[in-house]
């Protein structure tokens, strides 16, 4: 398995240019966790399409007479899964694992991934986007709030790191 | 003048292809980055490893001189480039918890995407946790209502807080990240593994730092703000557009009339 990776000013500046395209041709940036929502609001709407429809926010997703799908953030997510997978198949990079520290077990490694996940996906819902469509996005527009977001991850992360210290050292 | 598909160059259809396209790059570099590998992400909590504070500022820096730039050249009306509303007490409350989440489960939203189609189930039990958490939200939404929209100060910019012209505060967001830039990495070469850290010439980073201050430099020089406020109007540009846009233009679809909105909290 290949572990050099590119340079990361290299990418960062690279990545600027992709967000900078994506401003330039559609007027709006990059992002992901609202994909999320959309797919976990088309999964409520096939299981319990009445209470999907009567709930304030999934019924947003839910409004204008298209699948909740059918939206540009479910397109970009999807071709970022494909863009990742390209990028780890040429480096070789691709293989089935669960990824940890040396000092934790795989059970215990999936409840915390699970654990994060269920906060991060609400923590963007609340926040109305997560580290690439608020921090990312907003803050190469100067947007204010976007700032103070991206701050507040960091010290959200640095404040409790500490405590997962065995997950990951 | 950008933003294309905002002057009505190309319909719904076409700009979800778009997104296909942008989508992949986006994946692309954050894989190359080495974004999805969860210990390499992780290893900036705890000073090993500054790649994810590396990358994001050199974006936010690159695609904000791009973005002014462009607009002094007339070549984007940022006047229609939707800007993220400030809600900044939900902001807040959900960046520290996002941060908690990312550290605990290791990824943030998008890199569990490059990690899953890595193979790393991890990854994939991050964003099952991400669906959930979402329906969680929604669920509880109506106690939440109030909050979520507590603190709105409207579209506002770091210009409009600091009193500052956008070239200003280029120049200041520049500064910051080649500070930042310069603190890490003395951070890295205390705590990190010289091994695994990318290397890279220090004469280039010193000359890329000097091309990022300069380019900040002459925008607070030149006041871009004062600039583009001279200018005609957009909306005088647009009537114009309109008329060039009787004649299909070849590879580019009718623009309809049922274009797609954003939704007002699209962020991400």
């Amino acid at each position: 398995m290949n572990q050099r990776y590119a340079n990361p000013y290299l990418m960062g500046a690279l990545l600027g240019l992709v967000l900078l395209f994506s401003f330039y041709i559609m007027g709006r940036g990059l992002g992901s966790s609202a994909s999320f929502a959309r797919l976990a609001t088309a999964g409520v709407d096939l299981v319990a399409p009445a209470h999907a429809k009567a709930n304030p926010y999934l019924g947003k997703y839910l409004s204008g007479g298209r699948s909740p799908l059918m939206a540009w953030l479910v397109f970009l997510s999807m071709g970022a899964a494909l863009g990742g997978l390209f990028s780890a198949f040429i480096s070789n990079r691709v293989k089935g694992e669960v990824a940890r520290g040396p000092s934790i077990g795989v059970s215990a490694r999936l409840w915390l991934a699970l654990g994060g996940g269920i906060l991060s996906g609400f923590a963007a819902r609340l926040a109305r986007g997560c580290t690439s469509g608020q921090a990312l996005t907003g803050a190469s527009e100067l947007a204010f709030g976007s700032w103070i977001f991206m701050f507040s991850i960091f010290a959200g992360a640095y404040a409790t790191a500490y405590f997962f210290r065995k997950e990951w050292l | 003048m950008g933003p294309l598909y905002k002057f009505g160059w190309f319909d719904f259809a076409y700009g979800l292809q778009m997104a296909g396209l942008i989508g992949f790059l986006f994946g692309f570099v954050l894989e190359r980055a080495g974004f999805g590998n969860v210990r390499k992400l992780t290893a900036i909590f705890y000073l090993r490893d500054f790649a994810v504070l590396k990358v994001m500022f050199t974006a936010i820096v690159v695609c904000m001189l791009g973005l002014l730039y462009f607009s002094l050249f007339g070549w984007i009306d940022l006047g229609r480039v939707y800007l993220l509303p400030t809600y900044i007490w939900p902001q807040i409350v959900g960046g520290l918890v996002l941060g908690v989440g990312f550290v605990m489960g290791g990824y943030c939203p998008t890199t569990s995407i490059a990690a899953t189609v890595s193979g790393r189930l991890d990854g994939l039990i991050f964003i099952v946790g991400m669906m959930i958490g979402s329906i969680i939200f929604a669920e509880i939404f109506p106690l939440l209502e109030k909050f979520y929209s507590a603190g709105n100060m409207g579209a506002v910019r770091l210009t409009d807080v600091l009193h500052l012209n956008s070239g200003v505060v280029a120049l200041l967001v520049c500064l910051m990240a080649v500070g930042a830039y310069w603190f890490v990495e003395k951070v890295e070469n205390r705590f990190g593994h010289r091994d695994s850290l990318p290397g890279g010439s220090k004469r280039a980073k010193r000359i890329a730092a000097g091309v990022l201050i300069l380019l900040g430099l002459i925008l607070a020089l030149i006041n871009p703000d004062r600039i583009v406020a001279q200018r005609p109007s957009p909306q005088a540009l647009i009537k114009k557009k309109v008329v060039d846009m009787q004649k299909p233009v070849p590879g580019a679809e009718k623009p309809s009339s049922t274009g797609f909105e954003i939704v007002e909290d699209e962020g991400c």
